[in-house]
Formats: structure tokens, sequence, C-alpha cells
């Protein structure tokens, strides 16, 4: 039976590293869910010597390019679109990975139990959780993989 | 209430042009992480909390760019840098009223905090009170914007960006270093200052964002101004509406418009969103009773 986090969590994942431009990471990103078959809406980031220094997800990005005072848009219907979404596109330029990635990241061990993780996921509203073991990345565990996990009794 | 005059702002209170998502961190948060959280809400400020939830001062990008400019380690507590006390309204506090303390104090936001159970509630910041300025502005049958009405747009006097501006342009070389950049900025108390290459042609703008970005990717301060400013400049005539001034900058999260004369190659002035807040009007003098009618 599946236990802890080593049981359920995902190996192969691709990661990103801080230096690396946002631009970029949005390539990376298409490439990943290609290569994993699934669709990845955030990725590990690394620091220089692999260690985990963050997360990035589809969220991060977005919020950076929503535009500030979106709340006043309501009953305007008059805006240029495309002209503002290139206008964000161009910021993203000068900002790196490491700029908008979430740093203070929650991460588990090989051997922190399915349902730890599971109170972990719901309590912190997070998706996926980094399994990390004396400083090395071991793997990624997602919701998915742990909802299949605890609920495939109901699959057959 | 101190306003001798009324104007488009009179009887408007803090709650209504309040932010409602107040970013804050503890004080613990290394310099780096907090960056993070200022580029990504595009803020200039946030509200820093001990242990217990309770507010004890603000980190600014000022603050960043003064212990960038110190060459201090990134990864120190924003508690060793931020300043002290957070200053604060309350919902019901007229905007008037709040302009004048953040005037009178030199700060860009107030904190909005209930009066009953003293937990902020909400951040007020120069950009907000613009906001809702617009709004109201924008929904004004005497608003260019607006169709009908046409006889009493064309003989209305309307305000152009000039008359609000702030007179005159500093600037820094290309060639001049970060830290000299730094200087300027902190001297004349700006958000961002004009970059000229040769032939005193502006290049390019650099703004307090490009400088915290700068001290988070690691740059020496003695780095060239041409390695991190942003271009082409963005920028108006003195002409324009203030109407349409402000629109371009509230859409286009910018927070400054460098305004040119009649020769459209020089530069007369800055035109900021705080300088539109101060003035608290769009672009006529109509504003109070579209106001009136639209409150009713």
């Amino acid at each position: 039976m599946k236990i802890t986090a080593k049981d359920i969590m995902s190996t192969q994942f691709h990661t990103l590293t801080s230096h690396m431009g946002v631009h970029q990471a949005v390539k990376l990103f298409k490439q990943a869910s290609r290569a994993e078959g699934r669709k990845v809406f955030g990725m590990m980031v690394i620091d220089d010597s692999g260690g985990l220094a963050g997360i990035l997800s589809m969220y991060d990005i977005l919020l950076f390019m929503r535009p500030k005072h979106i709340h006043i848009w309501g009953m305007i219907d008059d805006i240029d679109i495309v002209g503002l979404v290139e206008q964000a596109s161009e910021k993203t330029k000068s900002v790196l990975v490491g700029d908008i990635m979430t740093p203070d990241v929650i991460t588990v061990t090989p051997d922190t139990h399915k349902l730890m993780i599971l109170d972990i996921m719901i309590k912190k509203h997070v998706r996926r959780l980094p399994v990390v073991d004396n400083g090395k990345i071991q793997g990624i565990v997602y919701i998915s993989d742990l909802f299949y996990d605890v609920l495939d009794r109901f699959m057959d | 209430m101190p306003a001798k005059v009324k104007n488009m702002l009179s009887g408007i209170v803090a709650k209504m042009a309040m932010r409602r998502q107040v970013n804050q961190l503890p004080g613990e948060t290394s310099i780096s992480d907090s960056i993070n959280i200022l580029i990504k809400y595009k803020i200039n400020g946030l509200l820093v909390i001990d242990d217990g939830g309770k507010p004890v001062g603000v980190l600014s990008k000022t603050d960043i760019m003064g212990a960038y400019y110190a060459g201090l380690p990134i990864d120190l507590p924003l508690a060793d840098i931020m300043s002290q006390p957070p200053l604060y309204c309350y919902p019901e506090t007229f905007l008037e009223e709040a302009l004048e303390t953040m005037r009178d104090k030199a700060v860009y936001r107030l904190y909005v905090v209930d009066p009953q159970y003293q937990t902020v509630v909400g951040a007020l910041a120069y950009p907000d009170i613009v906001g809702l300025l617009y709004r109201y502005c924008r929904d004004c049958e005497y608003s260019h914007h607006q169709q009908r009405n046409h006889r009493i747009k064309e003989t209305m006097e309307r305000i152009q960006v000039k008359a609000i501006m702030a007179r005159g342009v500093k600037s820094v070389q290309v060639e001049d270093s970060l830290s000299q950049v730094m200087e300027q900025l902190s001297m004349y108390r700006f958000g961002a200052i004009l970059v000229q290459g040769k032939d005193e042609a502006p290049v390019g703008v650099i703004s307090k964002t490009d400088l915290v970005l700068a001290y988070k990717h690691g740059m020496d301060p003695g780095a060239p101004a041409a390695a991190i400013m942003s271009s082409p400049v963005q920028c108006c005539g003195g002409g324009e509406l203030l109407e349409d001034a402000i629109r371009r900058m509230i859409f286009s999260d910018i927070h400054r418009l460098f305004v040119h004369g009649e020769s459209s190659d020089s530069f007369v002035g800055v035109f900021s969103l705080s300088d539109a807040a101060r003035s608290r009007s769009g672009s006529c003098h109509a504003c109070i009773s579209s106001r009136i009618r639209m409150d009713a």
C-alpha cells in the first residue's frame, strides 16, 4: 500500500532557474506539459547549487501581467485590449523567474504520510508539494497524484 | 474638514477609494523575498507586521533603494530597513484630509484602520484616488467620451496636462552610475528620472522599480544607467486633456508621463499620478454636479 510521499510523488519533473527570463519560463511550461503528458501549472525553481529556490506557477505570471487598476474597467467598453496585453508582455522582458516566483515554499520529506500531505494541501491552498530530502529535490506530489491514490476505490 | 473650495473629492471618504487587498509581511522576511511581492502585485510599499500580526512599519521601494545604495546584503530582514511607524486613517476619513496627511508627512500611502477593532482593512495610495476620480470623470455626461451634449462640450473649458504637471525635468546621463542615479532620485524625491544620451536627447527612464530589480539581480551599483533604463520614454503633450493622460497611466500601469512642450524634442515637465490626485479634478469643472448625480 502507498503510504508516504515517496510512494505517490512524481519523479519525472521539469525545473526552472531563477536567472531565467519569464518569457523563457512560459516556453518551458509548454514543453514540460508536452513531455510529461499533463498540464503543468507550476514548476520548481532551482538555485545555482541545485537546491529548491521556489516555485513559479502560472498564477504568479498572470498576477504580474494583470493591470493594477483593472477593477475600474467594469463599465469601460472601448479599451484596446491588444495594445494593453502587448504592453504588459513588454514589461516581462526585464523580469526574471526569481523576481516573481514564490520563494517561501512548503516542502515535505519522502517519509511524510499522505494524509499529512492532504492536510497541508487543503490548509495552505497548494496543489503541489516538492519532496526534499537533506536539501535535495526528490520529486513533487501533485494534488492529482494524491486524489487518484486516495480515491482509487471509486475507479472501477 | 479643511476644504475651502468645493471640488470633486469633497465629501468622499477613504473607504470609497481604498484597496482592500493589503499586502503584509513579517519583519523577518528577507529584502530579497519582499521584492517578489512588490513586483508581482505592482505596489510601491507593503505593511510590515510582528509575530502577533500587529503592524510595525512600512517597507517602500525607496527604503529598498536606500539599502541598495548603502551596499547592504539583500538577505537582511526587512525589519532592518523599514520606515516606522505606519501612518493611518479611518474608513470614514475624508479624502481631502487623507491627501493633506500624505502631503504633510511626505508619504505615498496611508493604511486604513477599522476604528472599532483596530485592524487594517485597506490601503489608500495616490493611484487609488486617481482611479476613483477617473471613474467619476469617465461617467460624467460632460466627458468627451460621451457622445451626447456636444454643444456644452465645445464651450466648456478643459484642464490640460500643462496646468497640473510639475515644471522642469531633471536628468542623468547614460554613462552615469546607478549610485549617481540613486543620489539624484533621493535628492529630488523623484520616483523616476530621465536618462539623456549624447546631444542631451532623452533616451530612457530609470524608476525606483528598475533599481529594485537591479538590486535583486545582483547588479553592481557602479554599472551605467544605460544598463537598466527602460525606453522609449512614456510621454504626452502639454496640451493633452488631463482625463486622457490619466487614462493612459491607469490603463498601462505607469506612474508618470514626461511632458513635451511646443517643439516635441525636449521635455518641459512631468505629470504623475500623485500630481493627478493632488489636482483633485478631471478634465473640466463640471465634476461636482456629475458626482452628486452619480451618488444619488
